[in-house]
């Protein structure tokens, strides 16, 4: 539909450039593929070349798009151009700069731009470093890059009334994706404001999580593309060695990408975990998994001639989970399973192609190439390690099936729904137990696995003379393994026999390839990737049993454990425990005060105060946790709850704010309240006391008592104080000292509500008295007070030079000379500001000595003047004008004599608690032993890598 | 006959009693009254009836919070979960809730909700007047 309508404010030129962009990008793309397909299938012909040259120049073209495209988002997205649907979407005025980059990644759109920067990027090293693999390898890599590229095309097939959309351009305007009354308004830029980055996306992990995982999902492709080439050229041994680092390369970035999302989980969000057998997190350690299966049928096959097949099976399953992972998280088919899934956007059938395609690529290839594919004609020997190795491949495999079978229920049910509409779907009741009961066994294996399999040689050499050796090494490690599992329980319980199972089985690889280490390899770093890793895997066995099995919450009723409540299963459950301001409380071994909050613009950090106790009363330690709350952005709901872990080597104390009081949580609740409260006004001076009496309701019961108030005015003041004000330049304020007792307690509470004129606006702090339900406010009548109209004051003129005195009252005011670094509250210098204060020297019948400084003030060729004021003897001195030739200055003065203000203000006493937080407190000990051993297992194959990428150059 | 396959035959006869065994750990979303009859722990899918009370007081329990589901059958019942109120509870379209029947109410150990995603908002928002 054409506009007739021509806006302001619009900046279109981005928009063409981007759209541009993904035309070309996408059609490059496609260029490239086929140009590297025609360069591979005329390799002998001398064509070829051109082809290539070609391939090369379109993939360059393809690159520059992609580029321009992010560059251009990037670009609308900082200058916040909201008209532009992706910028309304992800930014707002307030989001911080550094959120920029997960604002870009937040959406679909965004993501798939992501996904395919990493592939150009590792297209272009490919382009120089391939070799003779480039024609194959590039023309798969740009072939992904069509369908991936086709995602964000956004141009409509087909005609008719419903045209099937393709992709989702994000370079589109607003008006151009909807239709709202207010595109009838030639200026409406001007009038929009964007949506902005989810809350409980804001945090640094957002920052890196999105890039390391889409860097690991792109380098996936690397071995899957050579795996194509080398069924493609027929190379079937050949293609390995290329092949091999890519898949370290991306076993280990792939691996650190989960591990940042389990990381992020654990740290920032409060899941109270690190994993949670959620189908995006399944779904992206799937791959992993079969791609750490194809390395080492790889590396058997490197070494041995067996498991080719497999390897290519392995590379190419695991690009094909890839984009089923993408297919399951990005549909929406996952539904209400998962927690983080993206919302569906209408790419289902693209993706179904996308998905399709390449699994029947792979299947295709596989299966023509199959019977060519070389094996040793005999069968490996069971004492070699190339036969375990085998086996801990498929056991790999299984877990990866087992995995997939139960996160893809959801799709089954659609499936069968598809045939069979009144089909009922099923959902697993409790996933945690459902994963974690099978792949405890996949772990025992592969922990076995990696032990054993280490100590045998290949091609199972000379086991004649070498098992005895091989027994001696394995009896140790099974020895050493034993009695590490031994001290382990009596550090952690460990009971249930699967679970004492699991611990041997990760000592014994910790122990088997630690000894292969020292003694086999003796050191050699560059060989020891493989014992790195499985070194690693073992201590995150120990880890995951330490810390999940043991894992406490310190917030709960303490008799709980030890089964002394009935309906102690249900009870267990119960994980929050409420804490009051200031009132230390004993949970799981620790003394726990909330002593503190604060509020910084949208978020308010509680600090929770922790102190383990001897039973003498000795503090043996202390520490403090930070846990905050982020409310949105119209400051009217809480919008995330960050948790804070103090982290010992041995164990981590998590704690996160579970609830707050709803007067803290729900503004508008909070407002509803305050109107209701019943306030009574008075109006105090100085000193002077009053009382009152009111009902008071008894807790849990629906009768209340009488009780007397006594309040009490202590002082009022303009230098003041309150927890939530925070100090502006030009503010106005004043606050009041009041002492409120209640009948029956002995307690006098103070309260200091205080009020601020902040420009126009007049802002309130009342002051909450929890302990007796009370809040106190001061009204605005207190400002007429402040404010004596000028006019009224009868100021007198005086024309004094330097010593002169005047007599006013019973006051001498002697003018002692001009100042040209004025000292007065009001006024606040400024650039090119001509000021100059008349020092007044004030003294009063009894001696006493006082100071004021008017100011004359010249800002932008205008003539001002400051008044000063002498509180305590109510003398009000304005400094009108100067006489240059006389040196003298014209100063005015008034005397009102001291004031006494009343106070008036205003109490009620039947206002709700709101200094409490709802606190969870989980201990899990030996997480570090998690974390550890899984970035050594990322460290052993970037040493793995590092070392294969030396060798293939040698 | 390879020892190769043997494993293989083993591994995908523990496949399928894995499988069968699964089944187990799967339901289909019940009914409040589905609920009643088998005292089992399944899950309900429905809507929160906003009409109800929805009871949550920290100062008393911070482990109770109750409120009321429709569930499919369009029967309304009371659940109680042993933990604090949810954020953004009130905006949820959908919930699941996992759990048990228990005489007075259907107790939930675990909660989840679908709420209104803003990509399908089609509001935009508009700045607010500033006053002069």
């Amino acid at each position: 539909m054409e506009n007739a309508i021509s806006y302001i404010g619009e900046h279109l030129w981005p928009g063409r450039i981007g759209h541009a962009g993904i035309l070309l990008g996408f059609v490059a793309a496609l260029l490239s593929a086929l140009a590297y397909f025609f360069a591979t299938q005329r390799r002998d012909k001398p064509e070829a070349a051109q082809w290539t040259k070609i391939g090369r120049w379109a993939f360059a073209a393809h690159s520059l798009g992609i580029l321009s495209v992010i560059g251009m988002l990037f670009y609308v997205m900082t200058r916040q151009y909201y008209e532009y649907q992706y910028v309304q979407a992800h930014v707002s005025d307030d989001l911080p700069f550094k959120y920029i980059f997960a604002a870009f990644w937040e959406g679909q759109e965004g993501s798939f731009l992501l996904w395919m920067f990493w592939h150009v990027v590792l297209g272009l090293v490919l382009v120089f470093k391939a070799g003779k693999w480039e024609s194959p390898v590039m023309s798969m890599l740009a072939l992904i890059q069509v369908f991936i590229g086709s995602m964000i095309l956004g141009i409509y097939v087909g005609w008719g009334d419903d045209p099937l959309k393709l992709g989702s351009n994000p370079t589109l305007l607003l008006r151009q994706v909807m239709d709202a009354p207010i595109f009838n308004q030639v200026d409406y830029v001007s009038k929009l404001s964007g949506n902005g980055l989810n809350p409980l996306l804001q945090n640094y992990w957002m920052t890196i999580h999105p890039p390391t995982l889409f860097l690991g999902f792109a380098s996936t492709s690397i071995p899957f593309c050579f795996a194509i080439a080398g069924l493609w050229l027929r190379k079937h041994t050949e293609w390995l060695q290329p092949a091999l680092p890519w898949a370290l390369f991306s076993g280990a970035i792939l691996g650190t990408g989960i591990l940042m999302g389990g990381a992020w989980a654990y740290e920032a969000l409060s899941f109270g975990g690190y994993w949670a057998w959620d189908p995006v997190e399944n779904m992206s350690l799937v791959p992993w998994l079969t791609l750490i299966a194809g390395i080492h049928t790889t590396l058997i096959a490197k070494s041995t001639g067996y498991s080719v097949k497999s390897s290519y099976a392995f590379y190419l399953l695991t690009f094909v989970l890839i984009v089923y992972s993408t297919f399951l998280t990005r549909s929406g088919v996952l539904g209400d399973t998962s927690v983080h899934a993206f919302t569906e956007m209408g790419l289902e059938s693209q993706l179904i192609l996308f998905l399709g395609f390449f699994t029947l690529l792979s299947l295709v290839m596989f299966f023509m190439r199959y019977k060519g594919v070389p094996a040793p004609p005999k069968e490996e020997r069971i004492t070699s390690r190339e036969f375990w190795m085998f086996i801990g491949t498929l056991v790999l495999f299984f877990s990866a099936i087992i995995i997939t079978g139960s996160t893809s229920l959801p799709v089954y049910n659609k499936i069968m729904q598809f045939f069979d509409p009144t089909f009922e779907g099923r959902v697993i009741t409790e996933p945690e137990p459902h994963y974690n009961k099978y792949q405890l066994w996949i772990a025992v294996f592969i922990g076995l696995l990696t032990a054993s399999a280490q100590l045998l040689r290949y091609k199972g050499v000379n086991w004649e003379s070498y098992w005895p050796k091989f027994l001696r090494h394995a009896g140790v490690a099974v020895l050493l393994a034993l009695g590490m599992s031994f001290l382990t329980t009596r550090w952690i319980e460990v009971k249930d026999i699967r679970h004492l199972t699991m611990l041997f089985a990760g000592w014994f690889a910790i122990a088997a390839n630690t000894d292969y280490l020292i003694t086999f390899i003796k050191g050699n770093l560059k060989l020891a990737g493989s014992t790195f890793s499985h070194i690693g895997f073992g201590l995150m066995l120990v880890g995951i049993l330490a810390s999940g099995l043991n894992k406490r919450v310190i917030s709960s009723n303490p008799f709980i454990m030890d089964g002394l409540i009935e309906g102690a299963d249900e009870q267990s459950l119960r994980n929050n425990i409420l804490l009051f301001k200031n009132a230390p409380m004993q949970m799981g071994g620790y003394e726990v005060t909330y002593t503190r909050d604060t509020l910084d613009k949208f978020s308010r950090t509680y600090t929770v105060n922790y102190k383990k106790k001897d039973p003498q009363g000795q503090v043996l330690e202390e520490f403090e946790l930070h846990p905050n709350i982020l409310y949105d952005k119209s400051f009217s709901k809480v919008a995330a709850s960050n948790p804070s872990t103090k982290r010992y080597l041995d164990r981590d104390v998590f704690t996160h704010i579970a609830s707050l009081p709803q007067v803290e949580m729900d503004m508008e609740f909070r407002r509803k309240r305050e109107d209701s409260l019943n306030y009574r006004r008075f109006d105090l001076f100085e000193g002077q006391e009053i009382s009152f009496l009111d009902t008071v309701p008894i807790r849990d019961r629906d009768t209340s008592v009488l009780k007397r108030y006594t309040v009490q005015v202590e002082s009022v003041s303009r230098e003041t104080r309150h927890p939530d004000y925070k100090p502006e330049k030009g503010d106005f304020t004043v606050g009041a000292r009041l002492r409120v007792q209640r009948e029956g307690d002995d307690t006098v509470y103070l309260a200091e509500p205080m009020l601020v004129l902040r420009k126009d606006m007049l802002v309130s702090y009342p002051s909450q008295i929890n302990e007796i339900s009370a809040k106190v406010r001061l009204t605005d009548a207190i400002f007429t007070q402040l404010f004596v109209p000028e006019s009224e004051l009868g100021y007198k003129e005086y024309e004094l030079t330097q010593g002169d005195s005047v007599r006013v009252g019973d006051l001498v005011v002697r003018f002692a000379g001009f100042n040209k670094q004025p000292d007065n509250r009001d006024y606040q210098p400024e650039k090119d500001d001509i000021a100059v204060s008349a020092v007044l020297d004030v003294r009063d019948a009894a001696g006493k000595t006082y100071e004021a400084q008017p100011v004359y003030l010249i800002r932008g060729s205008q003539p001002f003047n400051l008044k000063a004021e002498v509180e305590e003897l109510g003398l009000h001195a304005r400094f009108m004008s100067i006489n240059p030739e006389k040196e003298s200055a014209s100063i005015s003065l008034a005397l009102t004599g001291k004031k006494r203000y009343t106070v008036p203000f205003e109490i009620a006493t039947n206002s709700l608690r709101s200094d409490y937080i709802v606190l969870e407190a989980i201990e899990f000990p030996g997480i570090n032993l998690f974390w550890l051993g899984s970035l050594l297992m990322m460290v052993g194959l970037a040493v793995g890598m590092w070392n294969r990428m030396r060798g293939s150059h040698a | 006959m390879k020892k190769i396959y043997f494993i293989a035959i083993a591994m995908i006869a523990v496949a399928i009693l894995i499988f069968s065994t699964a089944a187990e750990d799967m339901s289909t979303y019940s009914t409040f009254a589905d609920a009643a009859r088998s005292g089992k722990k399944v899950k309900v899918v429905g809507q929160l009836a906003k009409d109800k009370e929805m009871y949550y007081n920290p100062e008393k329990d911070p482990n109770y919070f109750s409120f009321y589901v429709n569930d499919a059958a369009g029967v309304s019942h009371k659940v109680v979960l042993l933990a604090e109120k949810p954020q953004d509870f009130e905006l949820s379209e959908q919930i699941v809730v996992t759990g048990k029947m228990k005489k007075e109410a259907f107790v939930a150990t675990d909660i989840l909700m679908k709420c209104p995603s803003k990509y399908k908002d089609e509001e935009i928002s508009i700045k607010k007047e500033q006053k002069g």
